[in-house]
């Protein structure tokens, strides 16, 4: 005899999982998408049968119940809450299993907030040398580029768990690394005097493999040369920048085509920038401009200017060359464009911040707008200078970045966040082991902050809002 | 051995758990799923479970068994395609797309549950391997196994390929059909659906449009030949957004526009008897938008259309206006050449879409011929003396001012500006006089458009004119008003002339009749006496009056006659017969202006005042004439013969032809001088350019007359040669 489904059954889902019975809705299921394995099984192709059947369909799971109740959990609030006890590799583990990954990690990184930053966790690396470089990758995963003749970089997935790492071919030393996305990096390497033709420059890898994708080679006059790239960058697009050094002195900016490895054009250095030997490049969206910056101590004096590739034009340049010795030497040695494309902020040795206008010509704005003597860090000042002493002046100058209208600057062993259209100092980010930060970047909702000392990075994350 | 790997075992990452390897486990878990796979296919799924299988890939992957299972996953589901293709092909005739469509929906099915089942190694085991994920290993096995198989592939093509043959000659097709088959093969990839199909159906197009193009082109007009094409055109559109993908429209279009319209270009325009001229002479306005939309497709069809269309005016045009017929009626002339203008501004506008080459290909083309006959200038000006002069009949001024407006689109064709105002100045000048301008205020709004077209300089004279005679109206009233004894003279009307306003007639003062003489006496002693410093010298030549005649018969007549003719009547008051010679003594008129006078008052067909003996049309010395009693009339007023503008005869032709080529030598010294002022140093070329850039606007100076102005100037020690490069010319200060 046939009954009729009632309200109460009808979309009712009755899942056994590892003995533990979860009752829910095929909605809900049906919600975590049609590429996940619970949304594949509800789905009607593999229901093809149960149409009329009145009682709750039920399925069986081979799995471990505690971690599927923190994953249905999440399916219904779209919040992640790990009870204490559970290790996270294992909710990993399942998570991977039910092809729910993705949703924990937005979940778990959700929304960076500059001014709720909260350590997570510090990773120690097993690297001989120390690291000289860290880069966020967009889902929250990072890598640490190593000093030392060894050119490995090290890759961590969003788990933080160590990936394979790359080795840049014939282990040149990399200066610079960037994610073009989540599975590919950007690696910029030093060539070595002595050393055969293709030694150093730029190439792209998996950052899933370590296998490497691209060689981007330099020709001069249709005649691939080998040369030192030491920084990057890439646009919105699919174009690659490096500032490159080429073996027979020829410096400028180089561009590829990021999809084929294929150069497409090259901006010899004019005379009055420096170009071939930049600390950082940086793309401007609102212009369609490239930054290069290139610092103290690289060079005695610091260059920054904005290049247009579409008519190969310098469009606005700066350099501290001639500046009266008189301000107490102060040198600019990092440099960031902030985000809505006005200024320029410049850090010097000291620790002060300063500001280069862009809207106006850089010999008419009267240069750099330093900051009083404010020490970024006043609390710490004592300590920095020693640790400065104990690992080296090079490793230990303060490094900025730009994001979600903040300025973060690194000073010592914590590093500042600046906000507002004044730039004021609303936080202080500090770890106290592992000694100087050399090195920090920001992305896939996370702060990174490589130490000087003992191969240890922070990661920064924001904790989940306030439930009310 | 067992130790040292637990020992390592920590180490390893955290999830690979190490079991007891079952040498079986491959093959007993791939036998499920290898079970499963043909329940799939064979539409019985619904006792599969999939959380088993789903766990049972789960683990394969797991045990590194990934790269072995992707092997045997390809291996089955070829299997299984295979098994496809044998039913596709036992298809008979048209049921052959509809089992690939039916197998087709099938694979794609059982494709979703197979990618479900291995969706974990989708997830780990393929973008870390760069493999194919599993779906679209399915598409591109389908593609291999099925639609590039060597019994299908061809037979495929050619059933599209028939089909759309068949459905352009007509016939009814099953689009949806045709629609998922090509939708298949744009799922397969944009490169399956232009190698396997657009390619190949672009190809059968072209030659399909190339047979049908050959075949209409022979007996159809260039009107439905243009006709079928649109057609054709828009039926391809229709079926590229039936069932094939957006990006072919572009490329079929281009097909039926090279094939219909590029290949048969020159043809379809220059066609006999229907082609483009014909469409232009008889204003197929219809027919023309077409050409003009269709072969604004074609590369350079517009510019053929132009050139054609440019020639054809040409023609046209310099058969008007080298037409002997057309020269003896000036206005008709003038007006033939708007009604053409009309024309082609219509067909411009209403069919090439207001086009701005096309209007400007219709100007050059006006102003090659226009000025292909240097009388031009006049006619246009006897044709806006024309209408200024009947401007009355006209009712509305409305209408005058249009037709006004499309004279001075003729006039700005004129390469020689300066050669009508001559003439303008002259016709404008007797209209004035004779006072038989209509409307004074089209008169002026004339002027005005005059300006706006060649600036002040050009109509400061013509405006002195019309100065001239308000001043003279008041001047007479004035000299009216002076003396109350004046009405016992003939009443008079004096238009004070300033010289170099207006143009300059050879001055040959008649003999006046006593009573007028006494009247202009005492008129010029009036204004030399309120003018200080002035000369007044009668224009006789110019002027003409009101006659109150009795005739012997006793009819009363009032006659409208010139100052000349006036003074030979007034000699009748007194003697009855006069001779010739007489005549030319007591009134000193210059001969040929007598003889004029003379026979328009004796020999003019009803209006003869005066009788001639001997009654031959020449008129000798000893010819004597006398007044003609039997005058009769219906008119009271009678106007005698006062001479008109009309077209110049070939000596005056010649005449004013020299005094125009003699006002521009000023003008082309004037601009050397500005020119070189400002240069100091030129080449000789330079010179030339500049000057013709100059004087564009009025005349095309003759390069000789430059040359030799040139020189006058060196001469004149305006200029010098350089001394070392003959061809460099110095300005003096």
């Amino acid at each position: 005899m046939y009954t009729p489904p009632t309200t109460s059954t009808r979309g009712r889902v009755r899942l056994n999982v590892g003995g533990r019975v979860f009752e829910t809705t095929a909605a809900t299921l049906a919600a975590a998408g049609r590429d996940t394995m619970l949304g594949a099984m509800v789905d009607a192709s593999w229901n093809s049968g149960v149409h009329d059947d009145p009682a709750p369909a039920e399925y069986f799971i081979d799995r471990d119940p505690s971690c599927f109740a923190v994953l249905l959990d999440l399916l219904r609030t779209g919040d992640l809450h790990v009870p204490p006890g559970l290790p996270e590799a294992t909710l990993y583990r399942e998570a991977l299993y039910y092809g729910l990954l993705d949703r924990v990690r937005s979940a778990r990184l959700g929304g960076f907030d500059p001014d709720r930053l909260r350590l997570a966790s510090s990773v120690h690396g097993r690297s001989p040398g120390d690291g000289v470089a860290i880069r966020a990758a967009p889902d929250g995963g990072c890598c640490v580029s190593h000093g030392g003749a060894s050119g490995v970089v090290r890759v961590y997935n969003w788990m933080l768990q160590e990936r394979r790492p790359v080795y840049y071919p014939s282990h040149a030393p990399v200066n610079d690394a960037a994610y073009l996305d989540a599975s590919t990096l950007l690696l910029a390497a030093r060539e070595r005097p002595g050393r055969r033709d293709d030694d150093g420059g730029v190439s792209s890898f998996s950052a899933l493999t370590g296998e490497t994708r691209h060689r981007f080679r330099v020709a001069h006059d249709r005649q691939p040369r080998s040369f030192t790239a030491t920084a990057l960058a890439f646009d919105g697009g699919c174009d690659v920048f490096a500032s490159c050094k080429g073996r027979i002195n020829e410096y400028g900016v180089a561009v590829w085509d990021c999809n084929t490895g294929e150069q497409t054009g090259f901006f010899y250095e004019p005379p009055g920038c420096a170009l071939g030997e930049a600390d950082r490049l940086q793309w401007l969206d609102g212009t369609n401009t490239l930054m290069v910056a290139t610092m103290f101590p690289r060079t005695d004096s610091s260059f920054v200017s904005l290049l247009d590739f579409r008519d190969k034009s310098v469009v606005w340049s700066w350099s501290d060359v001639g500046t009266p010795a008189s301000l107490e030497d102060k040198h600019a040695v990092d440099a960031v464009a902030t985000e809505d494309g006005r200024s320029v902020c410049l850090v010097n040795q000291y620790d002060d911040l300063g500001f280069l206008d862009l809207r106006k010509n850089a010999a008419s704005s009267g240069g750099v707008r330093w900051r009083s003597r404010s020490k970024l860090a006043t609390m710490s000042g004592g300590k920095t200078k020693t640790k400065k002493a104990a690992c080296g002046e090079e490793t230990c100058y303060p490094k900025l970045a730009a994001h979600g209208g903040r300025l973060f600057a690194s000073t010592g062993d914590a590093i500042s966040v600046f906000s507002g259209p004044d730039h004021v100092m609303t936080s202080t980010l500090r770890c106290s082991n592992g000694g100087a930060i050399c090195d920090f970047s920001i992305g896939g909702d996370r702060l990174f902050a490589l130490h000087g000392e003992e191969n240890v990075f922070d990661v920064w994350e924001t904790p989940p809002p306030p439930i009310i | 051995m067992m130790n040292g790997q637990k020992k390592r075992g920590p180490r390893i990452e955290p999830f690979r758990h190490r079991v007891e390897t079952d040498p079986k486990f491959f093959d007993k878990s791939w036998k499920k799923l290898h079970d499963a796979i043909r329940e799939i296919y064979n539409h019985n799924a619904s006792g599969l479970s999939f959380e088993e299988l789903y766990r049972t890939a789960y683990n394969m992957v797991l045990h590194k068994l990934g790269p072995k299972l992707y092997e045997k996953l390809t291996e089955n589901m070829k299997e299984h395609l295979e098994e496809m293709r044998t039913c596709v092909e036992a298809a008979q005739g048209g049921l052959f797309l509809e089992e690939l469509e039916r197998k087709w929906n099938d694979h794609n099915k059982a494709l979703t549950m197979i990618r479900d089942i291995l969706m974990y190694m989708d997830r780990t085991y393929i973008p870390t391997n760069k493999k194919t994920p599993v779906f679209d290993l399915g598409l591109e096995l389908w593609r291999d196994t099925i639609v590039r198989s060597p019994m299908i592939h061809g037979r495929l093509l050619d059933t599209l390929l028939e089909l759309i043959h068949r459905e352009r000659t007509g016939e009814v097709i099953n689009r949806c059909l045709m629609r998922t088959t090509t939708k298949m093969l744009m799922t397969l990839g944009s490169s399956v659906y232009q190698d396997d199909f657009e390619r190949p159906f672009l190809e059968v197009s072209a030659s399909f449009y190339s047979g049908e193009s050959q075949q209409f082109i022979d007996c159809y007009s260039c009107g439905d030949y243009l006709k079928l094409a649109e057609r054709r055109l828009s039926e391809e559109s229709e079926r590229v957004s039936q069932y094939m993908d957006v990006k072919t429209n572009e490329k079929i279009t281009a097909v039926v526009v090279k094939e219909m319209l590029s290949n048969h270009m020159q043809r379809l325009i220059l066609m006999e008897n229907s082609g483009l001229v014909n469409m232009l002479v008889e204003d197929r306005y219809e027919d023309l938008t077409r050409m003009y939309t269709l072969f604004n497709y074609v590369p350079d069809g517009l510019t053929t259309i132009r050139s054609v269309m440019m020639s054809h005016i040409k023609d046209t045009g310099k058969s008007l206006v080298t037409d002997p017929e057309r020269l003896k009626d000036p206005v008709d002339f003038v007006q033939r050449l708007l009604n053409e203008k009309d024309k082609f501004d219509n067909i411009i506008n209403v069919s090439f879409n207001s086009d701005k080459s096309f209007l400007n290909a219709l100007n050059s083309s006006f102003e090659h011929f226009i000025n292909l006959n240097n009388r031009s200038p006049e006619f246009i000006s006897l044709f806006v003396d024309d209408k200024l002069r009947k401007g009355v009949k006209e009712a509305n001024e409305d209408v005058l001012e249009t037709v006004l407006d499309k004279v001075m689109m003729l006039f700005r064709y004129l390469q020689e500006k300066d050669l009508f105002e001559k003439y303008y100045k002259q016709h404008l000048a007797k209209r004035l006089i004779s006072g038989k301008a209509a409307s004074d205020d089209s008169e002026r709004s004339m002027l005005v458009k005059l300006k706006t077209e060649c600036g002040y300089q050009f109509t400061s004279k013509l405006e002195g004119m019309f100065n001239d005679l308000k001043t003279s109206q008041d001047t007479t009233q004035g000299f009216y008003a002076s003396a109350s004894d004046l009405a016992d003279y003939p009443t008079i009307s004096v238009q004070i002339l300033t010289t170099g306003s207006w143009p300059t007639q050879p001055c040959s003062t008649c003999n006046l009749p006593p009573e007028i003489l006494a009247v202009s006496e005492r008129f010029r002693s009036y204004y030399l006496g309120t003018h200080n410093g002035r000369r007044l010298t009668w224009q006789t030549n110019m002027g003409n009056a009101d006659i109150k005649t009795t005739f012997g018969n006793g009819s009363k007549h009032e006659l409208n006659v010139s100052t000349y003719q006036m003074c030979i009547l007034m000699l009748f008051n007194s003697s009855d017969v006069l001779t010739y010679r007489e005549i030319e003594q007591a009134t000193a008129i210059p001969a040929v202006d007598l003889k004029r006078c003379l026979q328009s008052l004796a020999l003019m067909k009803g209006k003869q005042v005066l009788r001639k003996e001997p009654m031959s049309r020449d008129i000798a010395d000893d010819d004597s004439f006398s007044v003609n009693d039997k005058f009769t009339s219906k008119l009271f007023k009678v106007k005698i013969g006062t001479v008109s503008a009309q077209k110049e005869t070939d000596p005056e032709k010649l005449e004013t032809r020299q005094r125009v080529e003699e006002d521009r030598k000023p003008q082309i010294e004037a601009a050397i001088v500005r020119i070189m002022k400002s240069r100091r140093v030129l080449d000789h070329n330079s010179i030339m350019t500049e000057v013709t850039k100059q004087l564009q606007p009025r005349f095309l100076p003759n390069p000789v007359v430059i040359k030799k102005r040139i020189e006058s100037l060196i001469e004149r020690e305006f200029l010098e040669r350089d001394k070392t490069d003959r061809k460099m010319y110095r300005y003096l200060a």
